[in-house]
């Protein structure tokens, strides 16, 4: 892909990735559960992590990490998007290419993991309880039902992207 | 091939969330509030012995939260911290979920006595 092009497609994805990130903070969670929510905007990381590579996702994602924080959110906000955000793009840019596209969801799910992982221990280190740890299987078994529908969500926005990715990414089947 | 690792796959992750639902319903009894502030144990109410509902304020320097202590359950009130979500998750009653202010380093946490 051109450097203007890939240029401007990031700067979409980020700007997409703003969008459903602030909006879904507007919507009341439907599970009153802390730290739960769909994780909608994963659904741009990890597309374009599959269509560009793991460091423009990588961009994308601090950018709206750091965008975000000016909208809506604080220090402490950008503390944990960083801590959930970081660690479930380590681990899904360690997975996807193990994986087939069409076990993109896979990957997600485990990106979700990773990313409630991240989140429970920043909280575990800033209100120093550590028995919060208990939290962890519910929020285990809450990654892996929101990683499969954002990782769903993914799979079917990579395959109409490809079109525009000038086949420079190779296609995994 | 195809259809059996993504068959694999479904059944690992629902295994795996069975589990962890199981593991958290399992930590669902519990009837004594632990209320800490920054790791630190503020107070212990048991919550079978409240006979009628009132109002708790944990006050410190981060800032200030108001409770609601009924019998069997607990919720936040009242909190002066920009996100409310501690408000906004109502009350818990059981183990399997905790309340946690994160600006005010406050957790709730139900346990068995």
């Amino acid at each position: 892909m051109r450097r203007t092009k890939k240029l401007v497609f990031m700067a979409l994805l980020t700007a997409l990735e703003l969008v459903i990130w602030v909006i879904e903070g507007q919507i009341p969670a439907p599970v009153p559960v802390p730290g739960v929510k769909l994780g909608l905007a994963s659904v741009i990381t990890l597309t374009a992590m599959a269509v560009l590579g793991r460091r423009e996702a990588g961009c994308i994602l601090l950018a709206r990490i750091l965008l975000g924080a000016l909208f809506a959110g604080s220090f402490s906000a950008v503390l944990f998007s960083l801590a959930g955000g970081v660690l479930s793009w380590l681990v899904m840019g360690a997975l996807l290419g193990l994986f087939p596209e069409k076990l993109l969801w896979v990957v997600s799910v485990f990106g979700a993991i990773g990313h409630n992982a991240g989140q429970l221990l920043a909280a575990v280190a800033v209100t120093r309880t550590p028995s919060l740890l208990w939290y962890g299987p519910a929020l285990l078994a809450a990654a892996i039902i929101t990683g499969t529908f954002t990782g769903l969500g993914a799979t079917y926005l990579v395959r109409a992207l490809r079109v525009y990715a000038d086949g420079k990414t190779e296609r995994r089947e | 091939m195809m259809k059996g690792k993504t068959l694999f796959w479904i059944v690992l992750f629902a295994l795996l969330a069975a589990g962890g639902i199981g593991l958290s319903l399992l930590r669902g009894g519990g009837t004594r509030a632990v209320i800490s502030v920054d790791g630190q144990v503020y107070r212990t109410v048991d919550l079978l012995a409240v006979a009628v509902p009132y109002e708790l304020t944990v006050e410190t320097e981060l800032g200030r939260n108001t409770l609601l202590v009924s019998q069997g359950s607990i919720q936040v009130l009242e909190a002066d911290c920009p996100g409310q979500d501690c408000v906004r998750q109502g009350a818990i009653t059981d183990g399997a979920i905790p309340i946690v202010c994160l600006p005010h380093k406050l957790v709730i946490q139900i346990e068995e006595p």
